[in-house]
């Protein structure tokens, strides 16, 4: 049974200002998420991808098609389909939680709503405050506290209620790099130690890549692609590189690999806690192979790792939306 | 706290059981929180009421006791204000006050952050409306014990006006908050009806006698047509003939105004409850259950 299933999940709005007009949000969308996996959806802003989630947790009436959570249909079972979610919207950058309270007691409303025990509730909500360093602010109200700060609150209600099926909509967005780092370490771990399901969308395509088994790629309200991260990459093969790992983030790095004969350019940083991870567009991968690791040497960087690189998500996520040749022109 | 006790944490369940009740409690008791959160708001509104009972009893004063009992309301004008000060409150909190909440819980995002929990929404946003009426009682009493207290007003306090008075109170507070589901229902959707309800409202306050007789409207037939059309006429009219006059509900009048409270409430309650759910159904058909 799929943790997460569409059959055929339809739905248009009304153009703004115009009542024949119609916008095409999501258009005739089937896939399934295994129960326990972690799935992304990714796709450029408008491609339907917060319509989606939002009908996946009863929020939007689908026109067309089923939409089954945790074995309960959208349309018919909504009350087992709300308790079987955890649900973060953090494009909104912390605006969904109620200002005038302070965080616990915005989490304590949740618990009330969510039918959780009080007992269990209170446990939960401050091991919640300390995972997310919220316990010494826990009783001021949120109307003072930071972008960052609220997004961990509304990243603790998702928690809050240990739902099997999370429903993520750009949840790092707000965070700085090192929350963003902790929340993604968090999200894999309740995905593989709790086995829950994680569907989840991101405009960050490393995100995606690093994050997710199975990413479903959508344009213009269709899946245009979904598959396994490396499947999508092999689907491109255009792109000739080398991933290079070094230890910490040295700037002096870039200089020395950006000079490397038959290096191109510098395509992606990805810095991580203790290393960081350099993508590199070059003529030909056998060449940068042997010179790289001489040229870093002499430059005094430590490397960890050096690899050939298939395409990034990015470029096929370009190339299956259309984005390569939008930009182009 | 490390990521393994903080799963260990999580893991540790009891069974879930839905408790309307308990469910209500949590959206009653949160918004009480946010309004104590409003200090110098709370303050400033009490202060204004209580400003507004001292400004009537000099515009007592000034009225002619002769004129105000020819109208038969007896020869004390505060007494008379006194009473449509005290429930303009409840009017008010009763029209706009769910609508106005809920267009702030769109606006903000935190509708849906409550529409994807396995409560009623009926139960939310009925929930939403307990904050007035705790505001408006609170008022209601500062009044009563001011008008009372500091100026001497006397009411008929025999449990005969008074249970007429409390079951008149009741009705008035059905059919209005019938009208404020429509209202919310309505704004949900549309997202702009605000300065409408605000008018509904005035227009309620003025037409329906806060402040005068409405006998003094007998030169206006329009307006006196119109003035009946609301049910806060009625439950003034009502409360003010047990509460000066010491009618209870064996006088014809007061009877009348029941059972035409009664009627409104009968035929507004299920409507108010059908727009509010066609609102919500609406809002979440076009997807506009958040604006920001």
């Amino acid at each position: 049974m799929y943790a997460v299933e569409t059959i055929g999940l339809a739905k248009q709005f009304e153009k703004e200002g115009s009542k024949s007009a119609r916008i095409i949000a999501v258009d005739h969308v089937s896939f399934g998420v295994k129960e326990g996996e972690f799935f992304g959806l990714l796709g450029p802003n408008g491609a339907g991808k917060t319509t989606l989630i939002k009908i996946l947790c009863t929020l939007i009436i689908p026109d067309e098609g089923t939409a089954k959570v945790a074995g309960y249909d959208v349309m018919k079972e909504p009350d087992g389909v709300k308790e079987s979610i955890g649900w973060l919207h953090g494009e909104t950058g912390g605006r969904a939680l109620y200002w005038r309270l302070s965080a616990r007691d915005n989490l304590m409303f949740y618990a009330y709503l969510q039918n959780i025990p009080s007992d269990i509730a209170k446990k939960r909500i401050d091991a919640l405050l300390d995972f997310f360093e919220l316990t010494k602010d826990a009783d001021r109200l949120v109307k003072d506290f930071s972008t960052g700060m609220k997004v961990r609150v509304m990243l603790a209600r998702t928690f809050l209620p240990n739902a099997p099926v999370l429903l993520m909509d750009e949840p790092t967005v707000g965070l700085d790099a090192l929350g963003a780092i902790e929340t993604r370490n968090l999200l894999r771990s309740v995905c593989k130690d709790l086995g829950k399901t994680i569907v989840f969308t991101t405009h960050n395509i490393v995100e995606a890549e690093r994050l997710c088994e199975r990413i479903a790629v959508m344009d213009k309200g269709k899946i245009v692609a979904i598959d396994t991260p490396l499947r999508l990459s092999e689907m491109t093969k255009r792109f000739r590189g080398v991933e290079v790992k070094i230890a910490g983030l040295q700037e002096e790095a870039l200089k020395v690999l950006t000079k490397v004969e038959g290096v191109k350019r510098v395509r992606s940083v990805q810095p991580e806690e203790d290393h960081t991870v350099i993508q590199l567009e070059v003529v030909n991968e056998d060449d940068a192979l042997a010179r790289i690791p001489e040229s870093l040497r002499k430059g005094g960087v430590r490397l960890i790792g050096i690899q050939v690189a298939l395409p990034t998500l990015e470029e096929v996520f370009m190339s299956l939306t259309g984005g390569d040749k939008r930009e182009a022109s | 706290m490390k990521q393994a006790e903080l799963i260990e944490i999580l893991t540790e369940d009891k069974p879930r059981v839905k408790l309307p009740l308990r469910q209500f409690y949590g959206v009653v008791w949160s918004s009480v929180k946010m309004m104590f959160a409003y200090k110098s708001w709370m303050i400033m509104d009490l202060l204004s009421t209580f400003a507004s009972v001292v400004m009537y009893y000099f515009v007592g004063l000034q009225v002619n006791p002769l004129s105000l009992s020819q109208t038969g309301w007896g020869t004390n004008y505060l007494a008379f204000a006194l009473i449509g000060v005290a429930t303009s409150n409840y009017l008010w909190s009763c029209l706009v006050r769910l609508s106005h909440s809920i267009q702030h819980e769109i606006r903000g995002g935190t509708l849906e952050t409550v529409a994807v929990t396995p409560v009623d929404m009926l139960t939310f946003f009925i929930g939403q409306t307990v904050r007035g009426y705790l505001v408006s009682l609170i008022l209601l009493v500062g009044i009563f014990v001011v008008g009372t207290g500091g100026m001497g007003v006397e009411f008929q306090m025999m449990p005969g006006p008074l249970i007429a008075a409390l079951i008149l109170f009741i009705l008035m507070l059905i059919s209005n908050q019938a009208l404020g589901l429509i209202a919310a229902g309505v704004i949900m959707v549309y997202k702009r009806g605000d300065p409408i309800a605000f008018l509904v409202a005035s227009m309620n306050e003025f037409l329906a006698g806060v402040l005068y007789p409405l006998e003094m409207l007998g030169a206006f037939p329009l307006l006196q047509a119109i003035s009946m059309m609301f049910p806060y006429t009625y439950a003034l009219d009502g409360m003010r003939r047990a509460l000066i006059l010491g009618a209870s509900l064996a006088d014809a009048n007061v009877l009348t105004d029941v059972l035409v409270l009664f009627g409104f409430s009968a035929v507004l309650a299920p409507i108010g409850f059908a727009v509010l759910n066609w609102g919500y159904r609406t809002i979440r058909a076009n997807g506009s259950t958040s604006s920001y």
